[in-house]
């Protein structure tokens, strides 16, 4: 019946051709484009790029970024998941509801947001001056803190939703059962929730670690151009002085750490899966 | 225990909705500059927006671009989805890996490429540079949303309908298409609101006179910083929340995110 | 019973990622019969079936209907009905329009239509349902709505994929000989795929047993069952002892014993039943290791120098223990010959 290897082939090729030739191509050729330097085909572009301090601070910067926003939203996301599963089917859509919400907001509303309450004249300051915990306004934003907080709250709900669903799919009597057995509560979350639901983990840590690793508008409307990170400056190369050469440096940087970052964290949750099994 | 639960979840639910509370009201403001809290309360910057040409204008651009492109992504996905889905394709996951290639780069490298290496070699109009950027973007989307709502409808109900006289197109569009509408409904949905908020791609991709809601408003604030900016992003998150709610209610749009 | 060709597979091939699944089956099937096509899973009858249906592209062979070759029609364009296993509705679709479905792509007039529509809802039982999705029935009435919306569009052939396997074993009973009275009722000619011998022997007009692709046996069910041709088709039809016969002696797993009786020419092993053992008496002697009633019956479980025996005696007969040593028969009036072991 769908044996038909043409019929299959007629109707993904519309497809295929249209991401072939106006995606995979063009990316293609600006990646290509970064190993090519009048020499032949060489790293050189690579050693210049991170031989600058600047750049080497803003790539140092984007890492340190993504981890801490990423160890907090999971260690925070987690807590959050464990209690939202304590809670009744009703007050659970809702949170659900709360967690989706602001992923179908625009992103520059949402930033904005951040900009209104950490600006000089912005809802933070007020408390501030008004608690007379400082005499003049605090420089908020246009700090790395701004640009923390901006991605926490950006990327807080893609931490939760995965581990919610994996709390949910916990088998039902694991818990009870050890509980039987006279486990401690701490006990029963190291030696069998956490290992239950740490695929949950991975996927919520690889959405929010290469998320934050390819922000734009959380760095360019928090940070500015003082706290840039690899995209706010690959867009500010490209703007300010027409730097083809960083920009894709930066391209092939960015994608090399999204694919590994996927590839590498799936690899470690396929392994401590098997190698539990021997333990 | 459990009270410790509630208070983090109560704030939780503060950092994550608080701040749009907080953009509801400075758009409300009726002073001259950004600040919170406002001076008093008005309308007036709610009016401005709409009066902003640029907003106008790149407002009809998003629109455009939303809905064309979501659709072309829609017409180009459902096909691959359920060829991918159900026939023997040649070299099928390689083919699989193509189509959803453009979920994992990053927007602003997308941009960057199709500006230099299609829309100035080969001369494109910016709408068509930008139409391509997001239907390329989208097309994962479609294609993964259409694939679970087709993975979860039985094939054989397909083979019942050709067995009882139907053609291949007449059992897909009978028996297939209104059996997987709402995961189509949900894709349109969430492929729009995605192209809509999208920002890196569009980044190199707008040009003069042809630039996205998104994008105009990140231009806008560079230079003035009146609540106009602020009383837009509460518009957009009011229509948000009124699109959220309603698919939610007819159609369950939290399974497909 | 004219036309004694009505349906047949000639050579038919058919190959499954690479491998051959059935291999050059010849099948002719009459008109008006009912044929069970049966077999353990893997034999072949669900992918000889969906070849017939047109689902699947044969490797080789042809396959002629009323006449015509089909081998390369399209299934849509074959008039052959299948009931699947999994009923395989329209979820979203009311009763009446599932089965209303096959009349509409034909284009029949609106009248007809809605007369012919509840005629076959009737003919299955579900009249007053017509309004219903599928998801809102249990599984037998899913069945029914099946078979009406096969049969309302009067098919030349109907198929039927282990139609009962997901019903509980009353309501099976039940449709078993509702079936049986549609096919009388509408002379429409069935085939009727399953791995249930019994549900073969009481619908079918004949069996054909498959193995591994090829056609093991086919006759009358009292033929399948009395005279079985081969071990396999025996064993399937519940002589669970099955030993080889050569030169006077029966062969069994754990040694051999002297066999006097004349058997017919040809014949290579005996097989019987459990019911076929005569105990208490006999040349023989086994040890029971086991013994389980069955209410009307005992089934032992015998040690002997053949191997283990399964013997089955009427309950109120002498009873034996475990481990007692007991005589028993292998009487040649209830063993079945046959050709191959």
């Amino acid at each position: 019946m769908f044996e038909k290897r043409s019929i299959g082939l007629a109707l993904v090729l519309p497809a295929a051709l249209f991401v072939a030739l106006g995606f995979l191509l063009p990316v293609g050729l600006l990646l290509a484009e970064s190993f090519r330097t009048p020499a032949g085909w060489s790293l050189a572009y690579f050693t210049t790029f991170f031989a600058d301090p600047l750049n080497q601070a803003v790539f140092l910067r984007t890492l340190r970024l993504g981890l801490t926003v990423t160890a907090v939203c999971l260690v925070v996301g987690y807590a959050a998941a464990l209690a939202i599963t304590g809670l009744g089917p009703a007050a659970r859509g809702r949170f659900v509801g709360v967690l989706i919400l602001p992923l179908m907001i625009s992103p520059v509303a949402r930033t904005y947001a951040w900009v209104v309450i950490l600006g000089r004249t912005g809802l933070l300051n007020v408390l501030v001056l008004k608690l007379g915990l400082s005499d003049e306004p605090l420089r908020i934003l246009f700090t790395e803190t701004a640009v923390f907080l901006g991605l926490v709250q950006l990327f807080f709900p893609l931490a939760v939703l995965p581990l919610l669903s994996a709390l949910e799919n916990l088998p039902a009597d694991v818990v009870p059962a050890a509980r039987v057995l006279g486990a401690s509560w701490l006990r029963v979350f190291w030696q069998i929730i956490l290992p239950l639901t740490r695929e949950g983990l991975v996927v919520g840590g690889t959405l929010v670690f290469v998320g934050s690793l390819t922000a734009y508008i959380t760095p360019a409307m928090l940070g500015g151009s003082k706290v840039l990170m690899l995209e706010t400056l690959l867009y500010q190369r490209v703007s300010v002085a027409n730097d083809f050469v960083s920009a894709g440096v930066i391209s092939v940087i960015l994608i090399v750490m999204s694919i590994a970052t996927n590839v590498l964290l799936r690899r470690l949750a396929a392994g401590r899966r098997a190698g539990g099994a021997h333990a | 225990m459990r009270s410790l639960g509630s208070v983090l979840l109560a704030l939780v639910m503060l950092f994550l909705l608080g701040p749009f509370v907080v953009i509801v009201i400075a758009g409300l403001s009726s002073g001259e500059t950004l600040a919170f809290p406002p001076p008093g309360l008005s309308l007036r910057w709610v009016a401005k927006v709409f009066e902003v040409e640029s907003f106008r204008a790149a407002f009809g651009v998003s629109m455009l671009l939303g809905v064309g492109a979501t659709l072309v992504a829609l017409v180009l996905g459902v096909p691959a989805a359920y060829a991918l889905d159900r026939y023997k394709v040649p070299g099928g996951e390689a083919v699989r890996s193509i189509v959803t290639a453009p979920i994992i780069v990053p927007g602003i490298i997308v941009g960057l490429a199709l500006l230099r290496f299609l829309l100035v070699p080969l001369g494109l109009p910016v709408m068509l540079g930008l139409f391509l950027g997001h239907t390329a973007l989208l097309i994962p989307y479609a294609v993964r949303i259409v694939s679970a709502s087709l993975n979860n409808l039985r094939v054989d109900i397909e083979e019942a309908a050709i067995l009882l006289g139907a053609s291949r197109a007449g059992a897909f569009f009978r028996i297939v298409l209104p059996n997987i509408r709402s995961g189509i409904v949900a894709a349109f949905i969430l492929g729009f609101v995605t192209s809509f908020n999208q920002v890196p791609v569009s980044l190199f991709l707008s040009g003069p006179g042809v630039t996205t809601l998104p994008i105009e408003m990140l231009s806008y604030m560079e230079f003035n910083y009146d609540p106009s900016v602020a009383a837009l992003s509460a518009l957009l998150a009011l229509l948000s929340l009124a699109v959220v709610v309603v698919a939610e209610r007819l159609l369950g749009l939290s399974r497909y995110v | 019973m004219s036309d004694p060709r009505f349906l047949s597979l000639e050579a038919l091939t058919l190959a499954y990622g690479g491998s051959v699944a059935v291999d050059k089956l010849d099948l002719a099937v009459r008109r008006g019969e009912l044929i069970a096509l049966l077999g353990p899973s893997g034999c072949g009858k669900t992918t000889t079936m969906r070849a017939i249906a047109g689902l699947m592209e044969p490797a080789g062979g042809r396959i002629v209907l009323d006449g015509r070759d089909i081998t390369r029609v399209p299934a849509n364009k074959r008039e052959i009905g299948l009931v699947f296993q999994s009923y395989a509705l329209f979820p979203h679709m009311s009763v009446y329009d599932n089965v209303a479905f096959g009349l509409r792509l034909r284009r029949v007039e609106a009248g007809e239509l809605d007369r012919r529509a509840r005629a076959a809802i009737a003919s299955v039982g579900l009249t007053g349902f017509e309004a219903r999705v599928p998801k809102a029935l249990s599984g037998g009435q899913q069945q029914r709505v099946a078979l009406a919306r096969s049969i309302v569009v009067e098919p030349r052939l109907l198929l039927l994929d282990e139609p009962l396997s997901n019903l509980d074993a009353r309501l099976r009973l039940e449709m078993r000989s509702e079936l049986r009275r549609l096919q009388r009722e509408l002379g429409i000619t069935m085939i009727y795929v399953t791995h249930d011998q019994a549900e073969a022997l009481a619908l079918a007009d004949r069996i054909v047993v498959m193995r591994a692709g090829r056609i093991e046996q086919m006759g009358a069910p009292e033929e399948i069952y009395e005279r079985p041709a081969s071990g396999f088709v025996a064993r399937f039809m519940g002589f669970e002892n099955t030993f080889g016969l050569e030169g006077g002696r029966l062969t069994g797993s754990a040694g051999a014993v002297a066999y006097a009786s004349a058997v017919p020419a040809g014949t290579r092993a005996l097989a019987w039943r459990p019911q076929g053992i005569a105990l208490g008496q006999g040349a023989y002697q086994g040890r029971v290791l086991g013994a389980s009633y069955l209410g009307q019956t005992v089934e032992y479980l015998l040690d002997t120098s053949l191997g283990p025996i399964k013997a089955e005696t009427p309950a109120a007969q002498t009873r034996y223990a475990n481990g007692d040593t007991v005589p028993f028969d292998l009487p040649l009036a209830t063993a079945a010959p046959l050709a191959q072991p």
